[in-house]
């Protein structure tokens, strides 16, 4: 039984530690996309207004939609895929479609179209938009959406889209992240006593595992839970895509079944055709779910085949409020307005994958519990950070006597993804606030500022690490959380300066996307300096003790 | 409580197949239990999505505990052979019951 414990605590040491280090990418940046919309509007000033209903079809968005086209980039990037030219103008739509939620000012519209003789025929394509809902403005849609567009792929694919790699290394991680949660409990049979147990005076490396058992026990099913349902939401789509590969007869069986029982028809009809009151359609779907006790808003508004006889228009619930990520999907014949059909009550298995996935995506309005989820990710954060400092402290001495480095390279890159990734978000909210409004691609230099931030930070740390070396502490833990004191309150500041919104008057005016992200910068400011004071005190009361403790060992 | 962490008990090639067994021969499994388990599903009438997400659920909790095994199982071999013949055995199913029902 020995060896089994053994090797259940190898894996925990030895994939924690490889993993651990994307884990904290995972946790952290998820931590920071609950509330991706907020920091949205810190990062696009233009767009500092309050959250909108979807708005009329007939007044807002057809003119928004007859506008949109594919970009030049776009069609150039598609032209090696058709025989023949391209275009100058896409007019047969495949779908228009419009998108919010309960926190979105602005609205995203998107638009396919299909393209004459490309090579392959079901592929279509697209063009985004956003728009002011409330009067239709265009407004600039190269602006970098920090929270939503950058820090959010951060979290499940580190941006690394080639081949869809950072997806599976995200993936991985995630299965990683629940065999250290299984292990961590087998190499841990007094479970329940850690729930209560942290001594933060006992000396660095009790109170380290302490905090690391702490943070790992009380938030596990957080942590599980998490771990799990982001496995699942990708699943089918990118890990295990049997409907795409092995069982594809099966899947496409099964859509034929679909289309004739939902009498949705998925190809042109190739007559023309007229479009409806859409409006009316809304307020019937509106009208549909309050009889069903789902009074709500509409979440996503989708017009297929615009213009033909098979045309459809497809009205969804946005899940406000409810965990499950419900659709309540209503469709209408484009032409005339008439209902085709309702989307049934999902099955108890449907239900599940309902739950589990909304409780991942927390599209529900519930500022409570989004605050628990933050505060779920940063423990995870805790949790492997802890665990790093574990892996270093235990060993660092005994490298030091052997003249090992081990020790010291775990400790750079734990300093890197611990105090280095925060300093990357805040260099790129940094950025955001100082690169000139009208700077040529300027959502690609506010990526620059983030990868070269977190660039700096391994150097920085890398350089300082001889002490570890001699097993001591490595100086650039202090330094660093010197430049996040400095830092985060500079971008408060920043943001005040260049959009003279600050803390007084968002607060005043109750405007919290703002207000919140601020607060947070100063908040993280002020745990940053006490983590200072902290290293500090330690350094002076105990200048040489690790030193001592090498020595009284080696004697 | 306090925990040692000694080098895992064995050499070095050894290790470098479990961790292959362990997450090559896992997604394999893997791969396999949630074919069979999707089209039996399915079969069953259960919806395709339906059943492609619960064999899904199951599939990546199998994951987990083979994942697991791989590395507490005395003989290696042992492990090997489950998870490559159990994993082709499986999506020989999956592919089997789908050519009966399409």
């Amino acid at each position: 039984m020995q060896s089994f414990r053994q090797a259940m605590a190898w894996l925990h040491t030895w994939f924690g530690l490889v993993l651990g280090f994307v884990l904290m990418a995972a946790f952290f940046f998820g931590a920071l996309s609950v509330f991706d919309r907020e920091i949205d509007r810190w990062a696009i000033p233009s767009t500092r207004f309050e959250p909108q209903p979807m708005p009329s079809y007939e007044r807002i968005l057809r003119p928004a939609f007859e506008r949109m086209q594919p970009l030049p980039a776009t069609v150039d990037a598609m032209r090696p895929r058709v025989n023949g030219a391209m275009p100058d103008r896409f007019d047969t739509v495949v779908s228009w479609s419009a998108y919010t939620t309960h926190r979105d000012p602005v609205l995203q519209l998107f638009a396919g179209y299909e393209v004459p003789n490309a090579k392959d025929p079901e592929e279509a394509i697209w063009a985004d938009a956003t728009i002011d809902p409330r009067d239709g403005t265009p407004l600039p849609n190269d602006r970098l959406k920090v929270g939503s567009g950058f820090f959010y792929p951060m979290h499940y694919g580190l941006t690394l889209d080639w081949k869809n790699l950072g997806i599976w290394i995200v993936g991985f991680s995630a299965l990683i992240m629940l065999v250290a949660l299984v292990t961590g409990v087998v190499m841990h049979r007094k479970i329940f006593r850690e729930f209560f147990t942290f001594r933060p005076g006992k000396g660095g490396l009790r109170s380290v595992l302490d905090l690391h058992n702490l943070t790992g026990v009380v938030a596990l099913p957080f942590h599980f839970f998490f771990a799990f349902t982001g496995l699942l939401i990708f699943a089918a789509t990118y890990y295990f895509p049997l409907g795409h590969t092995q069982l594809h007869d099966l899947h496409d069986l099964h859509a034929e079944v679909e289309a004739r029982e939902t009498g949705l028809p998925h190809q042109r009809a190739g007559i023309p055709a007229g479009l409806a009151n859409v409006d009316a359609m809304v307020a019937e779907a509106q009208r549909r779910w309050r009889a069903n006790d789902k009074a709500g808003d509409v979440g996503f508004l989708v017009l297929q085949h615009v213009g033909d006889a098979n045309g459809y228009v497809s009205v969804y619930r946005a899940g406000t409020d409810r965990i499950a990520l419900v659709g309540d999907g209503i469709h209408f014949k484009a032409s005339t307005g008439e209902l085709i059909r309702e989307d049934p009550t999902p099955t108890a298995t449907g239900r599940v994958a309902e739950f589990l996935t909304g409780l991942h995506l927390q599209h529900f309005r519930h500022w409570l519990l989004r605050g628990m989820y933050v505060l779920g990710g940063l423990l995870g954060a805790v949790c492997i950070a802890t665990g790093f400092l574990f892996f270093v402290e235990k060993r660092k001495r005994q490298h030091a006597r052997q003249g090992q480095q081990g020790a010291r390279v775990v400790d750079a890159l734990a300093v890197t993804t611990v105090t280095g990734m925060v300093l990357a978000a805040l260099g790129i909210l940094v950025a955001n606030r100082l690169l000139p409004e009208d700077l040529p691609a300027r959502g690609d230099w506010e990526r620059y500022a983030f990868w070269g931030t977190w660039a700096l930070a391994l150097l920085h740390a890398a350089w300082r690490s001889a002490p570890v070396a001699r097993g001591l502490t490595n100086p650039a833990w202090r330094e660093q959380c010197v430049a996040i004191a400095v830092l985060a309150p500079m971008a408060a500041v920043l943001n005040w300066i260049t959009t003279g919104d600050h803390l007084l008057r968002t607060v005043g005016e109750g405007y919290w996307p703002v207000a919140g992200v601020d607060l947070a910068l100063l908040a993280g400011g002020v745990v940053a300096a006490l983590t200072v004071r902290a290293l500090n005190r330690r350094a002076v009361a105990h200048p040489l003790s690790s030193m001592a403790a090498a020595e009284t060992r080696h004697a | 409580m306090s925990r040692t962490i000694t080098p895992f008990p064995a050499p070095r090639l050894h290790l470098l197949a479990r961790i292959a067994a362990a997450i090559l021969g896992g997604y394999g499994f893997t791969w396999g239990f949630i074919a069979a388990g999707a089209s039996l599903m399915f079969a069953a009438g259960m919806g395709f999505h339906d059943a492609e997400f619960l064999a899904s659920l199951l599939g990546v909790l199998a994951f987990v505990a083979v994942f697991l095994w791989t590395f507490a199982a005395r003989r290696l071999w042992v492990v090997g052979a489950v998870l490559a013949g159990g994993g082709a055995l499986l999506a020989a199913t999956g592919s089997f019951v789908q050519s009966l029902l399409v």
